[in-house]
């Protein structure tokens, strides 16, 4: 027997009965059997709830929660206008009455609720000094101890709180154990005690329906306004945002159509800036049918940080702050060998003077003015030293350089070109097994374009001995 | 009822858009200077129109189709510092090099309008971009994001757009519908980045909500020839950079 209606309390089932002894006593007594699982699910909405009023919370299974109100109390008028407030809204969302008690240490309240009155006047022990003298009236049974060490206590007189608290601390600790002396401390308050804290799993789910069905796609956009403003209550609320959001439209007969947009970042209560998205998607859309009701849900919620707030977005542009979500995001669809970021590698070969890198967000750099021109213009790419050259202008690594490089060097016909500047030979590479021994020449062709070509110094067996390598793009 | 066109022009002078005149208004914010002063002088913002979607036409490789943004580039990767100095000159590296943007130098732009530390966003460019030779124009190659596209290019220019974490954001590529073009647009228009995308010159036939587009003509004994083909508060213009 875990609880009862107060018409059977009354014909003295109690707690903790065996099943039969209640029906002997009440034969018509209807049994539930408990379901663990609801009984989270009741504890989880009343957090849920209490959410609203402080973002500490704390689920106490089996029926306890906790709220750190300390901070709320003023902006809510008072621990006995919360108190009412949180009531009133926990009847008409959850549909249940519950104990409150409010004191300076968690436990203490908890043990207050236990045997309190249910509704909504606290009790309410506004200092620490008084917690000792007012927890001290209460059971033994409020603190919930494993039933052998109440039923000693008993034995020994001691049926309160106060009784407990005068016993000599060494002696309740060997007797006991130190644990249930260090609960006797949490609830006076002399130990401090964390708590985890609930975070709410929950997710946005509102529908709509349309009256008469819509069958255009600019007018859904304009019935789903009302429903993103809701979402965005809801996440102003929590102060928290989402990263995807998902619009579903119910046809009469057609399979449901569902709407997808995935956020870089997460985003808070910016309903215009959702709608503006929502907008751009449903226009792309072919519907099968007339929609008559929409939904939208949300994805999971997701902290803001403090940065996704536009204020500073030029400070953020500047640190490159976003650029780890954007590689995530592009990745994701694109591959991850899709992205990468550039670097210079030292080295005389052409293809082999960059390499790809992991996109990293370097660290902001010096404002050093660049002294001169002739300074590399660049402080953080690896310093290069100059290739080998002919008789080419170039005065800096990357100087007489193209700006487009081709992966593969591709066969050109040299006949049709003319070369402007050259040979510069470059030969190396003899370690690797990837040697080249190439003269580059700076080519025009009749359009006016500049190419990057190269003759092969030595015979290849491809036959073919003029390249294009590059555009001077 | 004998009042010459003109008359009427004058009469509601303050009430009348001129293109003719656009270009010395002060509604057009301030461009980024292009580092070619024979180009500022053709656009509305003295310079690359920093919100809005830009367009650059081309069918030729090798016209000097990026050295027409790499100064602009340079600069948004130079450090705030040096924001008063202005350019250095296009790179001599061969002969007859671009006219020089001296005239210009960014002294319309306050500091802090300048992206320097965003990254460089290069969205399926169609070859290789050069790190050495991006080097020696003077862009910070680790800033440099290279993203292949792979038929998601308006995809990922958009998200590159939207994170805010770009300075600039090149793209490749000829979107057929006018939807992709004008969620480009949008999303170029809300961000601070520059946004370029490189098209054939057969797309500039059709009509698109970029605020400036740019045919390039390579060729001939003059070298690159830019035509304006489109300009929000400007007029079309043929401006040649030699080579």
């Amino acid at each position: 027997m875990r609880a009862c209606e107060e018409a059977v309390h009354a014909a003295g089932v109690r707690e903790g009965m065996s099943i039969n002894a209640a029906l002997a006593l009440v034969p018509g007594l209807h049994a539930l059997a408990r379901d663990a699982r609801r009984e989270r699910q009741l504890l989880e909405a009343v957090a849920q709830r209490g959410v609203r009023f402080t973002p500490r919370v704390s689920l106490e299974p089996p029926d306890g929660v906790l709220l750190d109100v300390r901070g709320s109390l003023r902006l809510f008028g008072g621990a006995r206008r919360l108190c009412l407030r949180l009531q009133q809204e926990l009847l008409e969302a959850v549909g249940v009455s519950v104990h409150f008690a409010i004191t300076p240490s968690p436990l203490a309240a908890l043990w207050f609720a236990r045997t309190g009155p249910l509704g909504a006047h606290p009790v309410l022990v506004r200092n620490r000094d008084e917690l000792a003298s007012r927890l001290a009236l209460l059971p033994l049974d409020c603190t919930r101890w494993p039933e052998r060490c109440i039923e000693t206590l008993g034995n020994m007189g001691v049926r309160t709180v106060g009784d407990c608290l005068r016993l000599p601390r060494d002696g309740f600790a060997r007797r006991f154990g130190q644990e249930l002396l260090a609960t006797l401390d949490r609830a006076t308050g002399r130990l401090q005690e964390p708590r985890a804290a609930y975070v709410a799993s929950e997710r946005f789910a509102a529908r709509r329906d349309l009256e008469p069905e819509i069958a255009d796609t600019a007018r859904l956009g304009l019935a789903l306004a009302p429903l993103l403003e809701e979402l965005c209550q809801f996440l102003r609320e929590r102060g928290r945002g989402v990263q995807a959001i998902e619009v579903q439209l119910r046809h009469r007969a057609a399979p449901v159509t569902r709407v997808r947009l995935r956020f870089v970042q997460p985003v808070g209560a910016q309903p215009r800036h959702m709608a503006q998205l929502l907008r751009e998607r449903l226009a792309q859309l072919v519907l099968p049918q007339p929609v008559r009701n929409v939904r939208l849900l949300s994805g999971p919620l997701i902290d803001l940080q403090a940065d996704a707030i536009e204020l500073f977005a030029h400070d953020r542009r500047e640190s490159g702050g976003n650029l780890p979500q954007l590689v995530e995001r592009l990745r994701a669809r694109l591959g991850n060998d899709a992205v990468h970021g550039l670097a210079c590698v030292p080295e005389h070969r052409p293809e082999a003077a960059w390499r790809a890198v992991e996109p990293v967000a370097a660290k902001p750099r010096s404002r050093k003015k660049p002294s001169s021109r002739s300074a590399a213009p660049n402080e953080s790419s690896p310093s290069v030293p100059r290739p080998l050259r002919g008789k080419s202008s170039a005065a800096r690594p990357g100087e007489g350089r193209p700006l487009w490089l081709l992966d593969r060097p591709e066969p050109c016909d040299v006949d049709r070109l003319v070369l402007e500047e050259g040979p510069e030979c470059i030969e190396s590479g003899w370690w690797d097994g990837h040697d080249v021994a190439r003269d580059y020449y700076v080519a025009r062709n009749a359009q006016g374009a500049r190419l990057w070509v190269f003759r092969n110094r030595r015979e290849t067996a491809a036959g073919a001995r003029w390249f294009l390598h590059g555009w001077f793009a | 009822m004998s009042v010459s066109v003109e008359q009427l022009l004058q009469q509601n002078a303050a009430r009348l858009w001129r293109a003719r005149e656009a270009g010395s208004s002060a509604a057009v914010p301030a461009g980024l200077p292009t580092g070619y002063a024979a180009l500022d002088r053709c656009l509305p913002g003295a310079g690359w129109p920093r919100q809005g979607l830009i367009e650059i036409l081309s069918d030729q490789r090798g016209i000097g189709e990026l050295r027409l943004l790499l100064p602009a580039l340079a600069a948004l990767c130079r450090d705030e510092g040096a924001a008063g100095e202005g350019y250095p000159p296009p790179r001599p590296d061969h002969a007859g090099s671009a006219h020089v943007g001296s005239a210009h130098v960014g002294s319309a732009q306050p500091p802090h309008n300048r992206g320097s530390g965003g990254w460089i966003a290069w969205v399926s460019p169609p070859y290789r971009p050069y790190a050495p030779s991006l080097a020696a124009w003077g862009i910070d190659v680790g800033r440099v994001l290279v993203v292949n596209g792979a038929g998601a290019t308006e995809w990922a220019m958009d998200q590159a757009l939207r994170s805010e974490s770009c300075s600039a954001v090149l793209g490749w590529s000829n979107p057929r519908d006018l939807h992709a073009l004008r969620r480009l647009q949008l999303a170029a228009e809300a961000s601070r980045s520059l946004a370029v995308l490189y098209r054939p010159l057969q797309a500039g036939l059709t009509p698109s909500p970029a605020v400036l587009r740019l045919a390039l003509l390579g060729g001939g004994a003059e070298g690159l020839q830019v035509r304006i083909v489109k300009s929000r508060g400007g007029r079309p213009a043929t401006v040649n950079l030699g080579h």
